[in-house]
């Protein structure tokens, strides 16, 4: 342990030297550069397991002026540095870290069932990479994080601790437009949402921060991007137009689901990931031949076809965004690889439904091409703005029982209203914010089974107010998915006693995760129907299957 | 003085013709109140400092809530010198190519052949139902910070009025422009294109603190003013340019005590609003010579050595400026909408500028809420690149929310100068690409 710590220190410390040895070249070279950035401590509570989270982190921004030339103007050097060390590992590895072992797969969110333990699945393996050689082995590349990666998760080979490093520059074109340049490792925000993502797609999202509850800006993976816009301003029939390409020339990240151990692994795939199929136990019987061909057990996971670096990588966008009287509009098109992993069934030979002996699947990111679009409207009737989003995606591939996976195109919207209300009884002088949306996914070659709906619908509410000049704010998230029939409830209260002190006091209450799914394995052994593994953790979703992660949240932050 | 000859000129040749003769008068007396004199009241002398001792001699030339302020001790106004707020000649040109081409529509804010310069010189009349609604237009297409401007930075104080602890600081930039009625910056008279036909984008951009950092604020305003405000918000931490709705106008603007729609006095549609003159008077109004004030070194200091007006009085909500005897005219505006938070508005005009110095906001129950104080600079004796432009520069504010003793205060930088607010900086892509 102390040898850990102090590996991991040694990279915290080598994070700040750069980070400082950055600041101090910045600051020397151009006085005018801005500095602004916040240290906070995160300590969550989870009911049952004790402290969830005890994440600190310091973070620093800047924007250095750099000297223009010629028709180049807005030159600017920008950056957001971050570390981050989540003391949950440290505090009580009891029950997150290398050492938490589970008695099942699920055993954190749903009764044993009869699809774990025996001959079927065995428990995820914390960490592979502490723990298990070949999962790790297998593993890499994607969810193969160690204990002092999720303990210092900025501090990796992608430097993520350089949350953001860009040149922005701006040519004015003789007619009045602009050329606009963003080089750099950057978020690109397509879209109108929160909580969920529709449009907003260009960087995977680190979901082991906090699964989908911080904020997005928080927990998107920056990229290396290269992005132009062609601003035209107002022309004869828009108020505004822009055209932007974006071309994403990063290496492909998928999104984080968190690696089994990790306080927060949405859908606890990182558990599934690192479990095993224990074949190996069945009757020789139970086999073609009279045979069992498995001498141990079978990892889930065989390998992670994780794409390198070509440029037919890559992936690019197209967006069309304007303003066109009452309408704000904008019309996106991008290729891009599907950031949540798909597995592709490895049978033991072609046609056999039985898996091979060294890996049941192997994770694939397909690539997937998007056409969508979105709208804001200021409906003056009813004082209050409409939000709609669409896209329609083809190349995704969703998980299915029989055949590992299958592609399908998808259907996916979202509406969003926003009013502003005075309720004098609460408050006379500030309106509240409501603030509504309906997700919606429609899966168009839907199959019986797949674990998930061919129409789902996800509604969130949110209802904030604010006291004393804005220092009190509570509000209200409330998440709801309507056919896994799971909710998240997330009531917060925000302090601001000072400019540079922020508390933020908050509770996270989920119900849900009870839908089962036919696992035809299962079935095929003879025994229970309806389970909860491996299957039904799609089709609860990530409230669903986060319903035992009630939590108390403190959070404190120091800005400068 | 060239103007001034020019001016001359006109009214001699308007003698010619008496018809004509009159409306020039009109526009001489409307944008040159003091040239004949300035406003004399009996113990009122500049100088003069009036406190809680002597606050009777007052009780005349201040309005209610400002009175009541100096009566309690609150406040002590020193008396300057009334001086002459010329506005650009360009402006006062404009006007005169207008002269007896305007004239209001059937509706509330509806107005035919008002392009450019002051809508109404005549004076008004109390026998007019709709003088207020004219003093209101001259308001709306007056000079205020001409065709663009900026405040770079502003300084936004939330402040206890009883404690006199600061309890929030805001630092912004502002940034106006008029896409129409242009009378003296390039494109004149309007920027083209302007499919939606714009009258005026106000621009707001947060600096500090950390935690709105990045938040902006872009209001379109239609040369239509019975077409509702176009207005977006960006926030930093969501990276997204949203739409409010007019729901916001009337808000807690950030938290602090201003709602949007108090912007620069007033900041919404005519139509919004049943205007009714109450009658014309010499008042004491904040306007004075900024580099004579008392200055705050402490809260803003940089490179051209300027310095913000210090604050001063009870919580340390009163500016601490010079007060002048102006020509003043009182409207007052009440909401059309019956759900508005306010009952009414009281505006002080100044008469020669048609800035709104001196507003009292009563709630819905009819009581004074809020007292809403902007001083004004003379721009020859402000920062150097914004003597001669003409403008009355906005130059400190303080709105006191009298029931909850509790008021924000405004320090400003504000400069006249087109560079810093071009056209692109008034569009929706800006919000994106200016935020991180």
């Amino acid at each position: 342990m102390t040898k850990k710590i102090t590996m991991s220190f040694n990279k915290l410390a080598a994070g700040v030297v750069v980070a400082i040895g950055m600041s101090q070249a910045a600051t020397v070279s151009a006085a005018e550069t801005q500095w602004a950035g916040f240290v906070e401590n995160a300590t969550y509570y989870r009911e049952g397991r004790g402290i969830s989270k005890f994440r600190n982190t310091a973070q620093a921004e800047f924007l250095k002026p750099l000297e223009s030339s010629g028709a180049w103007t807005d030159v600017t050097l920008n950056g957001v540095l971050r570390a981050t060390y989540d003391g949950v590992y440290d505090l009580n590895d009891d029950e997150f870290g290398k050492d938490a072992t589970e008695p099942y797969l699920g055993s954190n969110w749903h009764p044993q069932g009869s699809a774990t333990g025996g001959p079927f699945l065995s428990a995820g393996v914390p960490f592979p990479c502490d723990n298990d050689p070949t999962l790790c082995n297998n593993l890499d590349g994607y969810m193969d994080h160690d204990e002092d990666d999720a303990r210092f998760p900025d501090f990796n080979d992608e430097l993520d601790f350089l949350r953001e490093f860009y040149i922005d520059a701006t040519r004015n074109l003789d007619n009045g437009d602009q050329l606009s340049f963003r080089i750099g490792k950057q978020q690109v925000v397509w879209g109108r949402t929160d909580l969920f993502r529709v449009l907003d797609v260009i960087n995977p999202v680190d979901y082991s921060r906090h699964s989908i509850y911080d904020e997005l800006e928080d927990i998107r993976i920056p990229q290396w991007i290269a992005q132009a816009e062609w601003r035209m301003g107002p022309t004869g029939t828009f108020d505004d137009s822009n055209l932007a390409v974006v071309w994403n020339f990063d290496k492909f990240r998928p999104s984080n689901l968190g690696t089994c151990g990790q306080a927060y692994r949405i859908l606890d795939a990182g558990c599934f990931f690192s479990s095993s199929m224990n074949l190996n136990l069945l009757p020789g019987a139970a086999f073609p031949g009279g045979a069992n061909p498995y001498g141990s057990a079978v990892p889930i996971i065989h390998d992670v076809e994780d794409p390198d670096w070509a440029l037919d990588n890559t992936q690019l966008g197209v967006k069309w965004e304007g303003v066109y009287g009452d309408l704000t509009f904008s019309l996106n098109a991008l290729h891009y690889r599907q950031q949540l992993p798909s597995l592709h069934f490895r049978p033991l030979a072609p046609g056999l439904p039985i898996p091979a002996t060294d890996g049941v699947f192997d994770i694939k990111f397909p690539r997937v091409n998007l056409v969508g679009g979105s709208i804001d409207y200021y409906s003056q009737a009813m004082d209050a703005v409409w939000r709609l989003e669409t896209t329609y995606t083809h190349g995704e591939e969703l998980p299915r029982d029989t055949d590992g996976h299958k592609e399908t195109d998808m259907l996916r919207y979202v509406i969003g209203f926003d009013k502003n209300q005075l309720i004098p009884a609460l408050n006379e002088t500030r309106a509240f914010l409501i603030s509504a949306q309906l997700f919606g996914q429609h899966i168009l070659d839907y199959e019986t089974d797949m674990p998930d709906f061919e129409d789902n619908w996800i509604g969130t509410l949110l209802v904030k107010g604010w006291w004393m000049s804005d220092r009190l704010s509570p509000q209200l998230i409330v998440a709801h998915d309507f056919r896994a029939g799971a909710t998240a409830i997330a009531p917060s209260v925000e302090w601001l006693p000072t400019d540079n002190w922020k508390l933020t006091l908050g509770a996270n209450f989920k119900t849900g995760g009870d839908e089962t799914f036919d696992w035809s394995v299962n079935n095929g052994a003879g025994a229970t129907p309806n389970d909860y593994e491996p299957l039904a953790r799609f089709s609860n979703g990530p409230i669903g299957v986060a319903n035992q992660e009630d939590e108390i949240q403190l959070t404190v932050r120091y800005s400068f | 003085m060239l103007k001034m000859s020019a001016l001359s000129l006109i009214v001699a040749a308007g003698m010619a013709t008496p018809a004509v003769a009159a409306t020039l008068q009109d526009l001489e007396n409307s944008f040159y109140p003091y040239k004949s004199g300035k406003p004399q009241v009996e113990g009122i002398q500049p100088g003069m400092v009036i406190n809680k001792d002597n606050w009777q001699k007052a009780k005349d030339v201040l309005d209610p809530a400002m009175l009541e302020f100096v009566k309690a001790g609150d406040y002590e106004i020193n008396v300057g010198d009334t001086t002459s707020f010329d506005l650009h000649a360009s402006y006062i040109d404009a006007t005169k190519e207008r002269l007896g081409k305007v004239k209001l529509g059937a509706k509330v804010g509806e107005i035919e052949g008002a392009d450019a310069g002051r809508p109404f010189v005549e004076e008004p009349s109390l026998d007019d139902p709709r003088a207020g609604e004219k003093l209101a237009w001259n308001f709306k297409y007056g000079y205020n910070w001409g065709d663009s401007a900026a405040i770079s930075p502003f300084y936004w104080k939330f402040r206890n009025m009883n404690n006199s602890k600061v309890e929030r600081t805001l630092k912004f930039n502002f940034h106006f422009l008029n896409f129409t009625h242009r009378t003296q910056q390039a494109p004149v008279p309007a920027i083209t294109p302007n499919p939606s036909n714009l009258f005026r984008g106000t621009y707001v951009q947060v600096v500090e603190p950390f935690d709105v950092k990045n938040t902006q604020l872009l209001i379109h305003r239609y040369e239509d003013d019975l077409k509702r405000d176009n207005a977006y918000l960006y926030l930093g931490f969501q990276r997204r340019v949203r739409r409010l709705s007019t729901g916001q106008v009337t808000d807690a603007f950030l938290g602090s005590d201003i709602m949007i729609e108090d912007f620069e006095g007033y900041n919404g549609r005519i139509s919004d609003m049943k205007w009714t003159f109450k009658g014309a008077k010499s008042m004491l109004l904040p306007m004075y010579n900024h580099n004579e004030m008392a200055l705050d070194s402490e809260t803003h200091q940089d490179e051209d050595g300027y310095q913000v007006v210090a604050f001063g009085g009870k919580g340390g909500c009163f500016p601490q400026v010079s007060w002048q005897l102006r020509k003043v005219y009182e409207v007052e505006a009440v909401p059309v909408d019956p759900n508005h938070p306010i009952s009414k508005r009281v505006h002080y005009m100044d008469a020669q500028t048609f800035t709104i110095p001196r507003t009292n906001t009563y709630d819905r129950k009819g009581d004074l809420w809020k007292a809403w104080t902007i001083g004004q600079a003379h721009p020859d004796h402000h920062l150097p690149a914004n003597k001669g432009t003409g403008v009355s520069i906005d130059d400190s504010f303080s709105m006191i929310d009298t029931q909850a003793q509790h008021c924000t205060t405004g320090q400003f930088k504000g400069l006249v100068d087109p560079s810093l607010s071009p056209a692109s900086k008034f569009t929706v892509q800006n919000m994106r690409a200016s935020g991180r």
